[in-house]
């Protein structure tokens, strides 16, 4: 038997010996990505067309709003008109960000990788719909924000205005957090359902879009229950309902909110339900597909 | 029927992701018997079911999903190289896959806006709605089919014109309807049964006329473009 002549170098390999961040660091990590991801940063220029595309025309709405009101003096619309105004881009919004989230992963079959680290399977689904909602809520809240500005520097009424108005304000952020959380969860929900994002976006799109004339059907009915009820078809209609109920007059101002009827709790409850059916459906699909 | 009739409605058929389709169709001719089974006024639930339902949200998002499917599927998933390379002259395949979408959306939406219309009015209503919504099929399909091969994004495309044109500026700036689909459908449907339920602000001749520019243009268009067609990866 000759002697060996393969020699094995030292070439420097080292073991990591740093600090493991936790699952925290994970979730934190996937949801900061998953904010970015929705807007584009950090990814090429045309991954930014339609999300910024979005953000410019809701930004130019609100200035415009802003630049009548402090010329009339009137207020064209308020803070919560303003979400449901923009309801169809809102939709649009969801079909470009959610499938992007998504159905990107689930085509690349990059699951298992991420599935490898200390990241539990419902965290990562918990991840991308917080970072949906974090960026809807941006989209609403922020031309809100233009316009509160607009408002606050044009007041005649000192302090007092700018207050006055940071209290018309407030309920109008937490109104777009409700759509955002009702709009996000459904719209992930159908993402994570296909790996193809034409298709996820379709299916986002129709999912809105063929609730709302359900909505006016119902509401031609020949019995007043039925009517007032009709508003829960629909995703948009529904926070539309929640939101007349808990906030009221502080956000419509008076001008003429949906005729619920005494049914408001009832819409609170269904609008919880269907986030909460919404969730869990999530969570079972991930389930599934990372034990594929 | 050529192979590539056959290919592009195997492809269409053979997943059950076609299943998706459904449910819209489903949802016009249900809420439709049920306004009729509990005696609404026609007046009042025609609009929004023929119009607000099947023309304005039906018709454009059964359309987008195929029109944009028959060809943009292969292109995400690179197997159109396999139809290119063959030695077809390219109309025969743009021709047919045009043909197997337009088929596709016009029978989905046909169906169920036939029966919805015939419980509104009246079998002649139904048939005019048939035949302007294949008209409008055809029209959206060569769009659709158009716009997959000339950018790579063509569902989200599409969505901006039915959402943001047809849908959000259609309703508050008037001048644009001249310009849509929908409108040009609703004004065919209303001239072959004229009916209080649909109106449009668009002429008849020009409807036509426009209908039949967009279903040629675009198709013309979508030839040219898969002449000189480079198969590139993903976005990013």
């Amino acid at each position: 038997m000759s002697d060996a002549t393969g020699v094995i170098h030292d070439i420097g390999y080292q073991r990591y010996t740093g600090p493991r961040l936790g699952r925290r660091q994970v979730f934190g990590a996937l949801y900061g990505h998953g904010v970015r991801t929705v807007f584009g940063l950090g990814r090429s220029a045309k991954a930014k067309i339609f999300p910024w595309l979005v953000v410019a025309v809701v930004t130019v709405v609100a200035a415009g709003l802003t630049a009548v009101r402090s010329q009339i003096g009137e207020v064209v619309m308020t803070y919560a008109q303003f979400a449901d105004a923009m309801s169809w881009l809102v939709i649009f919004f969801v079909a470009v960000a959610a499938p992007e989230l998504v159905s990107r992963d689930l085509r690349s079959g990059v699951l298992p990788l991420y599935f490898s680290r200390p990241l539990p399977r419902g965290d990562y689904a918990l991840a991308k719909l917080l970072a949906l909602g974090t960026a809807l809520w941006l989209l609403l809240g922020g031309p809100q924000l233009v316009m509160f500005l607009g408002a606050a520097f044009t007041t005649s009424r000192g302090l007092r205005g700018v207050w006055d108005e940071l209290l018309d304000l407030l309920p109008g952020l937490l109104y777009a957090g409700l759509w955002a959380v009702v709009f996000a969860s459904i719209g992930l929900l159908v993402a994570s359902l296909t790996g193809k994002r034409a298709f996820a976006a379709g299916g986002i799109v129709a999912v809105f879009l063929m609730t709302a004339p359900v909505v006016g059907v119902l509401s031609i009915m020949p019995s007043r229950t039925v009517n007032e009820l009709a508003f829960l078809a629909s995703p948009s209609t529904l926070v539309g309902g929640v939101g007349n109920w808990a906030l009221g007059d502080r956000l419509t101002q008076g001008r003429g909110g949906m005729p619920i009827g005494d049914f408001g709790p009832v819409y609170a409850v269904v609008a919880v339900l269907l986030v909460a059916a919404c969730v869990s459906l999530l969570l079972l699909r991930y389930r599934k597909v990372a034990a594929r | 029927m050529s192979t590539v009739t056959w290919i592009t409605a195997r492809g269409l058929f053979g997943r059950s992701r076609f299943l998706m389709l459904l449910p819209l169709p489903l949802i016009l001719v249900g809420l439709a018997v049920l306004c009729r089974a509990l005696g609404v006024d026609p007046g009042q639930w025609g609009p929004p079911v023929l119009v607000g339902l099947g023309l304005a949200v039906v018709l454009p998002v059964v359309a987008l999903i195929v029109g944009t499917g028959v060809l943009g599927a292969e292109i995400d998933d690179g197997t159109v190289v396999h139809i290119l390379t063959k030695p077809l002259p390219r109309w025969q395949i743009v021709l047919p896959k045009l043909a197997v979408a337009a088929g596709v959306s016009a029978v989905t939406v046909g169906v169920p806006i036939y029966v919805a219309g015939v419980l509104a009015d009246s079998v002649r209503l139904g048939l005019a709605l048939v035949a302007a919504s294949a008209a409008g099929a055809l029209a959206y399909s060569a769009l659709f089919l158009a716009l997959s091969l000339v950018t790579r994004r063509p569902v989200l495309l599409g969505l901006v014109y039915v959402l943001i044109w047809e849908g959000l500026l259609g309703r508050f700036v008037t001048g644009t309807r001249v310009l849509s689909i929908q409108q040009w459908v609703i004004a065919l449907a209303d001239r072959m049964a004229p009916t209080p339920l649909l109106g449009t602000t668009v002429s008849v001749p020009v409807a036509a006329v426009l209908t039949g520019l967009v279903a040629v243009g675009f198709t013309v268009l979508a030839i040219d473009r898969l002449r000189s067609f480079s198969v590139a990866g993903e976005t990013s």
